[in-house]
């Protein structure tokens, strides 16, 4: 998107580290639950908030894994 | 910078193999399917994403379940449309056509993959300067990267000017 600092996140590393985004964060959750747990807002607010981070350096940014299982 | 490089080999591919196969049998075949392969990252300039404007893009397949039409889910080669809702819609008002994910948890808690109240509060907290008004939403099973090159790329990149964004979130499915 030009001129539009982007970042994502997701738990799908294949296609994170295939397509190359700018910003990518790589969460080891599961499909459907991107930014982690139901009912788990502290986990949520922790995943969306790595991804935001990325927003303050210049891209490319090398890519992210948040290993939220550990 | 191209979104997907080589752009033409992969098309070509992707036709001679998961299309065909398609129009073969009826059914998909993720065996053949060429995934992108980039080989660089886009440059871009970081914002300070408290003085900034932020989109929300999620693939999700959310709409508005009283006055927008479901996205086709079923439909093996994707929908490649899209829909706009507010920021603030409560989540209550919302349906998710996707068929390519388990609902259980974005039924139980919708800001799995839809962190509506999450980006506000950060918003408030000063983390974020402002949320565009208007969230993109598409329905992320989207095998055909031509068609989303084309339809929906630009279509992001219309609400992201015509809302005067710095930065946006994609939030996949």
């Amino acid at each position: 998107m030009e001129g539009i600092a982007t970042a994502t996140a997701s738990w799908n590393g294949g296609y994170v580290r295939a397509s190359l985004p700018p910003r990518g964060v790589i969460v080891r959750t599961d499909r459907g639950q991107t930014l982690g747990e139901p009912n788990n807002p502290e986990q949520q607010r922790r995943i969306l908030k790595t991804t935001l981070d990325l927003l303050a350096q210049d891209a490319p940014v090398d890519i992210v894994v948040l290993d939220e299982r550990d | 910078m191209d979104i997907l490089e080589n752009r033409a080999e992969w098309e070509a591919t992707f036709k001679e193999n998961f299309v065909a196969y398609f129009d073969e049998t009826g059914e998909t075949n993720f065996k053949v399917y060429n995934r992108a392969k980039n080989k660089t990252q886009p440059l871009g300039k970081a914002v300070d994403l408290s003085q900034s404007k932020l989109l929300l893009v999620t693939s999700a397949g959310g709409y508005l379940k009283e006055s927008q039409e479901p996205f086709d889910a079923p439909n093996l080669l994707g929908d490649y449309s899209h829909r706009l809702f507010p920021i603030d819609t409560p989540f209550e008002d919302l349906a998710y056509a996707h068929d390519h994910y388990d609902h259980q948890y974005i039924d139980a808690d919708p800001q799995v993959l839809v962190p509506l109240k999450h980006l506000a509060d950060m918003v408030d907290e000063g983390y974020i300067g402002e949320l565009a008004p208007t969230v993109f939403s598409y329905s992320g099973y989207t095998p055909d990267l031509a068609r989303v090159l084309d339809e929906l790329v630009p279509a992001v990149i219309e609400q992201a000017k015509s809302q005067n964004v710095q930065a946006a979130l994609l939030v996949p499915s």
